[in-house]
């Protein structure tokens, strides 16, 4: 059978205690102890033996003899009678009544309530001899006095370390669950849906209050969490009204049209809106998993290489709309990335350049390395940002053109910088004089 | 020769959209409703093809998939999704999919990825690699990377050899833009912009030049190389 830990621990408590008290009774007892008591017995046994063979010889007068003639002896400590059954003295030297009935065996008691017989307690042999009993042996002197003293203390302190022992582990036991109740407690409250509830500590620095702290930095951080995931599908689902309110005006606009060309026009732009919903959200789905950041599908790739061949993607579309695109690559060393996620980012930068540059303008894709860091850009020779309206340009749905002359979801440079940041770096727009420069920062380890 | 397609796929309303589309193309459709019947009807192996929800209650799709792979059984699998980031894209495919396509999808992209899967297998059963390939009077030699067109040599870049030579592998049969982004560029995303179509009119232009069309736009689907009409 496997105890509980509660039960282990308070087993663990009592055995210590136990230990801690028993110990130095142990070393006292070994110090104190001597043989004078076993010798005692042994000679009020030897001595009995040879009364009660004198009274199988010769019979009771004659052990009533021996008994006097012990009497007569000048030694008072010695006791040796012939008692009744009720333990009153018929002959012999000893108290004139016993406190308790005979029995037969060695003992050690106090023999009479008062007198010089009671004054200290005997050790006495009782043996039967007929209808009466004999009883030897004599009052303890000091120093087994003292003995019997220190071994009822040792006695006594034994049973108050178990005692102890069982009391203090039991309070132990006590202690750690309420303590650890509190942990608990806590645990099923958050998990039952409250959030804002948290462990209380007393600022002792002990194990305890440090689990309790941890618990509630987690506590802190799930809670950050939460609050964080609530936002963004919140912002989300806000987001999304729009798209939708624009299918729904397509889809009514299509049911409206009395001509067979203007239905099919209409539902035509149902499908195109649908699309431009469905890209949405793959990119809102697509920012937030990076944000997660979990650095998965990362490959050991050159960053040049990558930019190369979202170059050959875009050249002919660059060409065919008159722009040139100037490529300046320097040769890096590879670099852990997510290819995918990169060639994404860099095809957001080179759409905002296409769309702001202005047709015949020059659009430079560039990648520049050093010892800390590799630098793509992409360089426009457009209006540029102003600085002020940096930060803005890079949230969702952050878009500069107020009246949204110009298509876009304004998801593109906040999926770049969500990139950036999965790889450790960062969006930085600068001035191209004219233009902008946008650069994805990508740390070297 | 028709041939048989297994559905699986728990919506009800979809999996009938699918199996009355690809029905009107000429295919035989049985549909499976769970993983568990999915894998069931799949392990008799004598399905063409396979178009595989991901999410089923029972079994997952792409374990389902993984199951019949492990038993042995190499029947072509689309994989259809509501995870469409790029890492969901790979990680299917990486899983065992042949094919994977993000809901909400239009039907022809379905179709034209059908098609591409169900011709993939055709070749590998009947046909051994050839070093030319020919439609009509255009011809693609694969060992020289030359191309002529009645005779007369055409100048093609790299790239442009690499997607003629791609949309030659399924000449008579509809090849969608982010069909030749992920086979040709390996992208898995969207550029938003029609990058694919500036690609696909300069080597239209070379091809054609001075001969009759053979690259043909198929409107709201993609394109298609073909001798006739």
């Amino acid at each position: 059978m496997r105890l509980s830990t509660t039960a282990r621990m308070a087993a663990l408590a009592i055995v210590l205690t136990l230990i801690a008290g028993l110990v130095p009774v142990a070393f006292l007892w070994r110090a104190t102890h001597d043989d004078a008591i076993e010798v005692l017995r042994r000679d009020t046994g030897e001595q009995a033996d040879a009364l009660a063979a004198t009274w199988r010889r010769s019979g009771l007068p004659a052990l009533r003899d021996a008994v006097e003639q012990v009497r007569s002896s000048d030694d008072p400590a010695v006791v040796a009678a012939i008692v009744d059954r009720r333990g009153v003295r018929v002959a012999g030297a000893g108290p004139d009544r016993l406190t308790t009935p005979p029995a037969p065996g060695f003992r050690i008691e106090r023999l009479a309530e008062g007198g010089s017989w009671g004054e200290r307690e005997a050790g006495v042999e009782m043996r039967r001899v007929g209808d009466r009993w004999l009883v030897n042996g004599r009052l303890l002197d000091d120093w087994e006095a003292a003995q019997r003293t220190i071994e009822r203390a040792l006695a006594l302190s034994a049973l108050v370390s178990l005692a102890l022992g069982i009391a203090g582990g039991l309070a132990l036991t006590r202690y750690v669950t309420r303590r650890v109740d509190a942990v608990a407690t806590t645990a099923d409250a958050v998990a039952a849906g409250n959030l804002a509830r948290r462990v209380a500590t007393d600022g002792g620095d002990d194990a305890f209050d440090r689990l309790g702290l941890r618990v509630n930095a987690m506590l802190d951080r799930i809670e950050r969490l939460m609050a964080e995931l609530r936002l963004m599908t919140d912002s989300l689902a806000h987001d999304l009204r729009s798209p939708i309110a624009r299918l729904r005006a397509r889809a009514e606009a299509a049911l409206a049209a009395s001509d067979h060309a203007q239905r099919e026009a209409a539902l035509g732009g149902l499908i195109t809106e649908t699309d431009v919903v469905t890209r949405m959200l793959t990119v809102l789905l697509e920012i937030s998993r990076s944000e997660a950041s979990e650095r998965s599908g990362f490959t050991l790739a050159d960053p040049a290489e990558v930019m190369a061949a979202v170059a050959d993607l875009y050249e002919p579309l660059l060409d065919e709309g008159g722009t040139s695109l100037v490529t300046a690559f320097a040769a890096a060393p590879p670099l852990l990335l997510h290819r995918e996620l990169l060639s994404q980012a860099v095809t957001n930068l080179i759409d905002n350049a296409l769309r702001h540059a202005g047709e015949g303008r020059t659009v430079t894709l560039r990648v520049l390395s050093d010892a800390t860091a590799v630098r793509m850009q992409v360089e426009d020779r457009g209006p540029g940002i102003a600085p002020e309206d940096r930060d803005a340009a890079r949230r969702r749905f952050g878009r500069l053109d107020p009246a949204r002359s110009r298509p876009g979801a304004g998801l593109g440079l906040a999926l770049v910088e969500a990139v950036a940041r999965l790889h450790g770096g960062t969006l930085d727009l600068s001035d191209n004089a004219p233009g902008l420069i946008a650069t994805i920062v990508l740390p070297r380890g | 020769m028709s041939q048989k397609i297994l559905i699986v796929e728990d919506d009800a309303a979809s999996a009938a959209y699918l199996a009355k589309g690809l029905g009107e193309a000429g295919h035989v459709i049985e549909v499976a409703v769970d993983g568990r019947d999915g894998l069931f009807l799949a392990s008799e192996g004598s399905f063409d093809l396979m178009i595989v929800d991901r999410m089923l209650p029972g079994l997952d799709g792409l374990a389902m998939i993984g199951a019949l792979r492990a038993a042995g059984i190499v029947t072509p699998a689309i994989v259809l999704s509501a995870l469409g980031t790029v890492d969901d894209r790979v990680g299917g495919l990486k899983a065992g999919a042949d094919d994977y396509l993000a809901k909400p999808f239009a039907f022809s992209e379905l179709s034209a990825r059908v098609d591409a899967l169900l011709r993939r297998t055709d070749l590998r059963a009947s046909t051994k690699q050839d070093n030319v390939l020919a439609v009509g009077d255009l011809e693609i030699d694969l060992l020289s990377r030359r191309v002529t067109r009645g005779g007369r040599a055409v100048a093609l870049g790299a790239r442009e050899f690499t997607i003629l030579e791609y949309l030659a592998r399924h000449a008579g049969q509809v090849v969608t833009r982010t069909m030749m982004l992920e086979r040709i560029w390996n992208y898995h995303f969207d550029p938003g912009s029609n990058v694919v179509d500036v690609h696909i009119a300069r080597l239209r232009r070379k091809i054609e030049e001075g001969a009759s069309p053979i690259l043909h736009t198929v409107r709201g689907a993609g394109y298609m190389l073909s001798a006739a009409g």
